[in-house]
């Protein structure tokens, strides 16, 4: 198992590599230029000029992503050229939120999925099941800022039940919960579709398979048949869904996070792209694809752990 | 198997009744919630000429001198009184006594000095150093008396004085914090306190506890809220909503679709400047093809139904621009407005019927061999969108074809500053007629902000007339005469005047539209919470 994870470990090494290559480059080809941004609309060519040099945008391409990558293998990622504040400041600042809002939408939607998904599976062709699936399909067809504006209309503005302007403090206290609830309600609704679909797909699978049909026949209770025969087989499939979810749902916070004024690394990358603040859109980019990553090599792990064969793999 | 989820089920909503039950969060007693769209860069009043960092700084700090509702009278700010030498050098302000940073440390002469050196040296890097006018020395001459002198008179030096970048800042303060100055700290003599800064999130300040010289616009000279939060909600309907709910008390930045509900909602008040200086407008470049022929920009002008673009672009909530610039700004001339031509488009194609401009085989005109038509840049925005659109059928009918290219805003303004395009909308705010037309029409300032590449030795001359006379009945007159020329060839298309509206939440009283440089709030001392 160990082997297995320094195996998947060492691959995300250049994947990683070309991250940071694409980042920087990426940056480079948006024909934009921070020093006009940074300067306004009525500054002069030279004073543009001079805001350039400051920022060490005048030296070869070569040099500064060399300058870059020495400074990220002393872990200062830079300082932002709009404000002056460092990169792992703001990000420091803002990944918690992130954090917060990813952990609250699965907190609520994998579970729910899971439990929707199972329980159509297990009463296939009922009102019930179809009744699920429309909602699934309906939760995976409906843009995030869509689900997000209703709920900000109804649940936020109509009846005025819960906050919708930005963080209220930590998961733990109530203001903090409070103030997730919407955020982690739109961006998990758009979770819930996906896992329900290919829980009742998987366990439908699994339900027709041989060993359950001896389980049933050893005389278990349905209970034991789905939850300890059924499901832990049905999950391989789930759990390579959540881990490929989770990047989308990377993509759904960045846009939960603008709707609900939630202070967020997908915030901070909008807004770090769109001021050309190019150290820290690249910083944010950076922890984004870490995310990534890691999401990734934790399904291999948990995929490795679920089912042996993968480790030989 | 069934008796496990049904227990679920009923589990799960068994979980949120403690949220259903809880209301809204809502901003502390004292606290003032002000809501607005974008952050600003920094908090350094001269490196910074975002509208969010005006917004702040002058609550943070003050000006010499402070400006009327009406934009055009100086008041009184930091400086009690002043005078103007007869050569219109040397301004002398005598300063009031028993002004504080927020640190508590007095306030002197040797502070101005110090901002406005700094704010005119180059090494700062101000984009709006030029503002600060040519500066030859600020000195103190005692503790109350500062001596702004000058290389040449410049007549606008008070109005400008009056703008942000001027706010007073604390030598200490500058020197620890270097290039982090108005992004980890500030120590000014405003109203208010720096507490914190979130960048593209939240600034927070405190009540200044000795600030009692509010300039003499005001009812109060003191602040009357305790704390003020500039909260960062980029999504205009959940400002409006979060506005409509009382998560946050007042906002400038109201999407101009939704001022009609907005005047039914009986909870919100809303505050209008009817002076209010930001002005939308196509500029041609004069040099290039199409558009450097005067019977085109004339036929442009007489083409474009600017009263309906007020309405689709803005539904209704700007006065389309019949002039360059706002009647009521100082320095304003009646007599070129005039100059600007109606909305005619039977005229128009007359001009160009006149001009040799010929229908061609696709409608669009044709003069020996050159196509009427031009490419315009904008910034992408919604209004830009549907203002192009407008303004391209309009031409259409008249036979001129106008090609749109819309800019993301990463890469507008560098855009902007090449010579590709020959025409680009853009809007701005201004304070006299001679800010405007000096920054837009002064040959020295191309390729920018003059991008129209306005070159008329008459007009400079004008304008140079404008800034450096002595007798205001003279600058008032070359202004006017800028204004004239400009006009008579047509080098823009005034296309609309925005309109400012502030709103406010059911708890907050006091809160009046200012507009400087397009901030609402300006110094906001009447502004209270009732709860």
């Amino acid at each position: 198992m160990a082997r297995h994870a320094l195996h998947r470990l060492l691959l995300a090494v250049p994947v990683l590599f070309g991250v940071l290559l694409l980042g920087f480059l990426l940056m480079q080809v948006v024909p934009t230029d921070p020093a006009t941004v940074r300067a306004g609309p009525t500054a002069t060519p030279e004073v543009i000029a001079a805001i350039r040099s400051d920022l060490g945008l005048d030296r070869p391409l070569w040099e500064q992503f060399g300058r870059y990558l020495w400074r990220l293998g002393q872990g200062d990622l830079g300082v932002s050229i709009i404000n002056n504040v460092a990169v792992t400041q703001e990000l420091g600042a803002t990944v918690g939120p992130t954090l917060e809002l990813m952990l609250a939408s699965l907190f609520w939607s994998i579970p729910l999925g899971i439990l929707l998904g199972t329980l159509a599976a297990y009463w296939r062709g009922s009102i019930f099941d179809r009744a699920v699936m429309a909602v699934a399909v309906a939760c995976a067809t409906v843009p995030v800022f869509f689900l997000a504006l209703l709920l900000i209309w109804f649940v936020g503005f109509k009846w005025q039940l819960l906050p919708f302007t930005g963080r209220g403090g930590p998961l733990w206290t109530l203001d903090g919960l409070k103030a997730v609830a919407l955020p982690a309600i739109a961006l998990g609704g758009t979770f819930i579709g996906p896992v329900a679909r290919m829980t009742r797909t998987a366990v439908l699978d699994v339900l027709g398979a041989d060993h359950v049909r001896t389980a049933r026949a050893k005389g278990l209770g349905e209970r034991a048949v789905v939850l300890r025969h059924a499901l832990r087989n049905a999950l391989i499939p789930v759990v390579t869904l959540i881990g490929l979810q989770i990047g989308f749902l990377l993509g759904g916070a960045v846009v939960t996070e603008t709707v609900f004024s939630w202070p967020g690394v997908g915030r901070l990358a909008v807004g770090a792209i769109l001021s050309s603040d190019f150290p820290m859109a690249q910083g944010t980019i950076l922890v984004l694809s870490l995310g990534f990553i890691l999401v990734n090599l934790s399904v291999d792990m948990i995929y490795a752990a679920l089912d042996p064969r993968m480790r030989a793999a | 198997m069934r008796r496990t989820v049904n227990a679920a089920l009923l589990a799960l909503p068994a979980l949120l009744p403690p949220l259903w039950g809880a209301s809204a969060q809502a901003p502390g007693r004292n606290t003032l919630v002000v809501m607005r769209e974008i952050d600003a860069d920094n908090y350094d009043p001269p490196r910074s000429t975002a509208r969010g960092a005006g917004e702040v700084a002058y609550m943070l700090s003050d000006t010499l001198v402070s400006l009327d509702w009406d934009q055009k009278t100086v008041r009184p700010g930091l400086a009690e009184s002043w005078t103007v030498s007869e050569d219109g050098k040397l301004y002398t302000f005598k300063l009031r006594r028993g002004v504080t940073f927020c640190d508590g440390k007095p306030f002197t002469a040797r502070d101005v000095a110090y901002t406005v050196t700094r704010w005119a040296d180059p090494a700062t890097r101000s984009p709006v150093r030029w503002r600060a006018g040519p500066v030859k020395e600020v000195r103190a001459v005692d503790d109350h008396t500062v001596e702004y002198e000058l290389n040449e008179p410049y007549g606008e030096l008070l109005y400008q004085l009056t703008l942000f970048f001027g706010s007073m800042v604390d030598q200490a303060t500058v020197e620890k914090l270097g290039q982090n100055h108005g992004v980890q700290g500030f120590n000014g003599t405003g109203p208010y306190c720096w507490a914190s800064w979130t960048p593209r999130q939240e600034l927070v300040m405190t009540r200044h506890p000795n600030y009692n010289w509010g300039p003499p616009i005001y009812q109060n000279p003191s602040p009357q809220v305790e704390r003020i939060v500039w909260r960062v909600v980029p999504e205009a309907n959940t400002r409006l909503a979060g506005l409509q709910t009382g998560q946050g008390d007042v906002t400038q930045y109201i999407p101009y679709f939704a001022l009609p509900q907005l005047r039914a909602v009986p909870s919100v008040k809303l505050s209008k400047q009817e002076n209010y200086f930001w002005d939308h407008f196509m500029g041609f470049k004069v040099d290039k093809p199409v558009v450097n022929d005067p019977a085109v920009r004339r036929a442009v002008n007489l083409a474009v139904n600017r009263a309906a673009i007020a309405q689709a672009a803005f539904f209704g909530a700007a006065t389309p621009a019949d002039a360059y610039l706002n009647p009521n700004v100082a320095g304003f001339d009646p007599e070129a407005a005039k100059m600007v031509p109606s909305f005619n488009p039977d005229e128009a194609r007359k001009v160009l019927d006149e001009a040799g401009w010929k229908p061609g085989p696709d409608g669009v005109r044709v003069k020996d061999g050159q196509r009427a038509s031009f490419v315009v840049y904008a910034i992408s925005t919604q209004i830009a969108r549907v203002q192009s659109e407008a303004i391209q059928a309009d031409l259409r009918r008249v036979g001129v074809e106008m090609r749109i290219q819309l800019w993301d805003a990463t890469v507008a303004w560098g855009k902007l500053a090449t010579q590709e395009f020959d025409a680009f909308f853009m809007s701005y705010p201004y304070i006299s007629a001679t800010d405007a037309f000096a920054l837009y029409f002064d040959s020295r300032n191309r390729p920018t902000p003059n991008r129209m590449n306005w070159v008329d030795p008459e007009t400079d001359r004008l304008l140079a007339e404008a800034k450096t006379a002595l007798d205001p009945a003279v600058r008032e007159r070359a202004i006017a005469g800028a204004q004239r020329r400009v006009s008579e060839a047509n080098v823009w298309l005034p296309l609309a005047r925005e309109q400012l509206w502030v709103a406010s939440g059911p708890r907050v009283e006091g809160v009046r539209a200012h507009g400087i440089y397009g901030i609402g709030l300006y110094k906001g001392l009447d502004i209270r919470l009732t709860r």
